[in-house]
C-alpha cells in the first residue's frame, strides 16, 4: 500500500524482474513518483512490504527528473559522473583514479567522453541528461531507474536516449523502471508496463504488448486511444474524451500525452 | 606620520582582532560556498539570531538564578553564554536539516520565522528589566566589535575552522552529493540526514563563533559576499573555493586597515570592501548577457 499519508492507489503487488524494463505510465499527478519513491524506499509502504530475492535492496542507478537539478553549480560533467562513485566508494575514502577511470568509461558509454572537463552549465538539455545517465552507469548498478527521462525532449531525441538506455541495459545486464507520462517512451522500449492513475484507483500491469491496448489506455487517458503496429512498433494517438458530457471535469481535463 | 606607519605602530592593539577578522572570514568564506550554493543564504542570517537567543538566554536565566556577571567567576560553566549560543544553534541547524516545510509552509518560510522569532526574542529578552544593567555587555558577546577580540575568542575560531577543515577533508564527496542531488544520494544509500546535519552543525558553529568575535553584520556578509563574488567569476569548485577563501581574507584584512586609518566603522567597512569583490563578477554577467 503506498501513499503519502492516505493510500493513493489500490493495494498493488509490483515485482522487476531480472533483465526487464518496467515501464510505469501516468498522467500527470497520477501517484507515478509516489510509486517510484515507494520502489526504491524513500516513502515508506502505508502497508506491505517490499521483497529482495537477493536478500538485499539492489544497487541503484538513479536519474532523476532533470529540472530538479540545478545546472549552475560550478561543476563539470565528470564531477557529477563522479558522485555515482560515492556509495561504492564509501565515507573517509577519496575518489581515486579507478572512479575516474570508470566515470570516464560511463561517459564515453553514452558518448560524452570529452565533454569530461566541461562546466555543467555549458551542457544542452539533453546532453544534460546523458551526464546523469552516466552517473547512475558509474554507480555499476543492478536496477537503473529512470524518472521521467525524456520530458521537454523533442521526439528524435527522446528516441536516440531510449535507445542509449536499451544499449546500457544490454551492456550491463541491467533491470530498468522507466517512470514517464510520455506514451512513445513506453511503446516499443517496456517489456512490462503499469498503468497508474490515483484518480481513477487505476492501477494494472503486465506484459506490455497486454498493457497498451485500447481499451485499457482508453480507461487510464479518460479518452479514445487507437493502438495500432506500425513495422513492429506500436503507435498510439490519443483522441477525444470517452465522456464529453462531463464537460472537461476531472481526469479529462489534464494535458493528454502526444501522439506516437 | 603616513597613514600605513601609524597603522602599522598600532600592531599591539590590531593584531588580535584582526586576525580573528581574518579567521573567520576565511572559514565563513568556505562554508559559504556551500550556504549559497544550497540556497540557504537566510538560513545563515537566522542561526547568527538564534545564537544571539541563546546568549540572551544564559544572561536571562543567570540573573534569575541571582548571579552577579560582573563578579570574576560567578558564571558556573553550564551558563556560560557560549554554551547557550552554541545549543541553541545547533538545535536550529538540526532542525532545518529536517527540512521542515508544509504544503503551504515552505523550509524558507520556516527557516524565516525562526529569524523573526529570534529576533524578537533577543529583543525582549535584551530589555527586560533584569538584564538591562548588562544589556552593553550582551550586546557586545551577541555581536562582537571587531575591535576588542580577546584570545578565547580567537581559539575558538581556529578550533571551528580546525573541525570545517577535517570535516570536509573526511566527507568533502558525500557533502558535495547531498548538497547538490539530495534525491538521487538518498537513492544510492548516502544518508542525506546525516551529511545535512553536519554540514549545517558546522555552519552553525561557525557563525555562532564568529559572530562574537567579529559581529553579526560581517557574519552575514562574508557567508554570502564572498562566495557569490566567487561563484559569478568561476565555473570550477576548485577554483571557487579558495577564491571565495581569498576575497574573504582581503575583505576582512582591508576593510579593518581602511577603517583603521580612516576611522570607521570596522564590521561595516569589512563588508563594504567584500562587497567591491562582487563588481568583476557583475561586470562579467553582464558582458555575457550583452553578447
Amino acid at each position: 500500500m503506498i501513499g503519502y499519508r492516505t493510500p493513493l492507489l489500490p493495494p498493488l503487488d509490483l515485482s522487476v524482474r531480472s533483465g526487464t524494463t518496467l515501464g510505469v505510465l501516468g498522467p500527470n499527478g497520477a501517484g507515478k513518483t509516489a510509486l517510484l519513491k515507494s520502489m526504491l524506499g524513500l516513502l515508506p509502504l502505508l502497508g506491505g512490504r517490499l521483497v529482495f530475492p537477493m536478500g538485499r535492496p539492489p544497487r541503484v542507478g538513479y536519474v532523476p527528473q532533470r529540472d530538479r537539478l540545478d545546472q549552475s553549480w560550478p561543476l563539470s560533467v565528470l564531477d557529477v559522473v563522479l558522485m555515482g562513485r560515492t556509495s561504492l566508494l564509501g565515507p573517509l575514502r577519496r575518489f581515486g583514479a579507478r572512479d575516474r577511470q570508470r566515470a570516464r568509461e560511463a561517459l564515453d558509454e553514452i558518448g560524452m567522453g570529452e565533454l569530461a572537463d566541461r562546466p555543467l552549465y555549458a551542457l544542452s538539455g539533453g546532453q544534460h541528461q546523458r551526464v546523469l545517465i552516466a552517473r547512475a552507469i558509474a554507480a555499476e548498478p543492478e536496477l537503473l531507474v529512470l524518472d521521467e527521462p525524456t520530458s521537454a525532449m523533442d521526439p528524435a531525441a527522446e528516441r536516440v536516449l531510449l535507445e542509449l538506455v536499451e544499449r546500457l541495459k544490454r551492456a550491463h545486464n541491467l533491470s530498468v523502471v522507466l517512470v514517464t507520462h510520455q506514451l512513445t517512451a513506453v511503446a516499443g522500449f517496456a517489456t512490462e508496463v503499469a498503468l497508474v492513475d490515483r484518480a481513477r484507483g487505476l492501477f494494472e500491469v503486465g506484459p506490455a504488448r497486454e498493457m497498451m491496448t485500447t481499451d485499457r489506455l482508453g480507461r487510464l487517458y479518460g479518452r479514445e486511444v487507437h493502438v495500432a503496429e506500425i513495422d513492429g512498433q506500436i503507435a498510439v494517438v490519443i483522441g477525444p474524451p470517452v465522456h464529453p458530457e462531463r464537460g472537461g471535469a476531472g481526469p479529462s481535463e489534464r494535458r493528454p500525452s502526444e501522439e506516437a | 606620520m603616513s597613514g600605513f606607519a601609524e597603522f602599522w605602530a598600532g600592531r599591539e592593539l590590531w593584531r588580535e582582532p584582526l586576525l580573528a577578522g581574518v579567521l573567520a572570514a576565511a572559514l565563513l568564506s568556505y562554508l559559504g560556498v556551500f550556504v549559497v550554493l544550497r540556497r540557504m543564504v537566510f538560513v545563515s542570517a537566522a542561526l547568527s539570531e538564534i545564537s544571539g537567543v541563546g546568549v540572551a538566554t544564559a544572561f536571562y536565566v543567570g540573573s534569575v538564578a541571582g548571579i552577579d556577571p560582573h563578579t570574576h567567576g560567578a558564571i558556573p560553566l553550564l551558563l556560560e553564554p557560549v554554551w547557550f549560543s552554541l545549543v541553541f544553534a545547533c538545535a536550529a541547524a538540526a532542525l532545518f536539516s529536517l527540512r521542515p516545510g508544509h504544503r503551504k509552509l515552505a523550509a524558507e518560510t520556516i527557516v524565516g520565522l525562526g529569524y523573526i522569532v529570534a529576533s524578537a526574542l533577543v529583543l525582549a529578552i535584551l530589555n527586560s528589566p533584569r538584564i538591562a544593567q548588562e544589556a552593553h555587555a550582551v550586546g557586545d558577546i551577541l555581536f562582537g566589535n571587531a575591535v576588542t577580540v580577546p584570545r578565547a575568542q580567537i581559539l575558538a575560531l581556529a578550533a571551528a575552522g580546525a573541525a570545517a577543515i577535517v570535516t570536509h577533508a573526511l566527507f568533502f564527496k558525500e557533502l558535495l552529493f547531498v548538497s547538490y542531488d539530495p534525491e538521487t544520494a538518498m537513492v544510492q544509500g548516502v544518508s542525506v540526514l546525516r551529511y545535512e546535519l553536519l554540514l549545517n552543525v558546522i555552519v552553525a558553529v561557525a557563525i555562532s563563533v564568529a559572530t562574537r568575535a567579529v559581529g553579526a553584520l560581517p557574519v552575514f556578509a562574508f557567508t554570502v559576499v564572498p562566495a557569490a563574488a566567487a561563484l559569478m567569476l568561476t565555473e570550477n569548485l576548485r577554483a571557487t573555493l579558495p577564491l571565495s577563501i581569498a576575497f574573504g581574507i582581503v575583505s576582512a584584512a582591508l576593510g579593518y586597515y581602511l577603517s583603521w586609518i580612516e576611522q570607521l566603522p570596522t564590521g561595516a567597512t569589512m563588508v563594504v570592501v567584500a562587497s567591491v569583490f562582487l563588481l568583476p563578477g557583475v561586470a562579467r554577467l553582464a558582458k555575457r548577457n550583452t553578447v
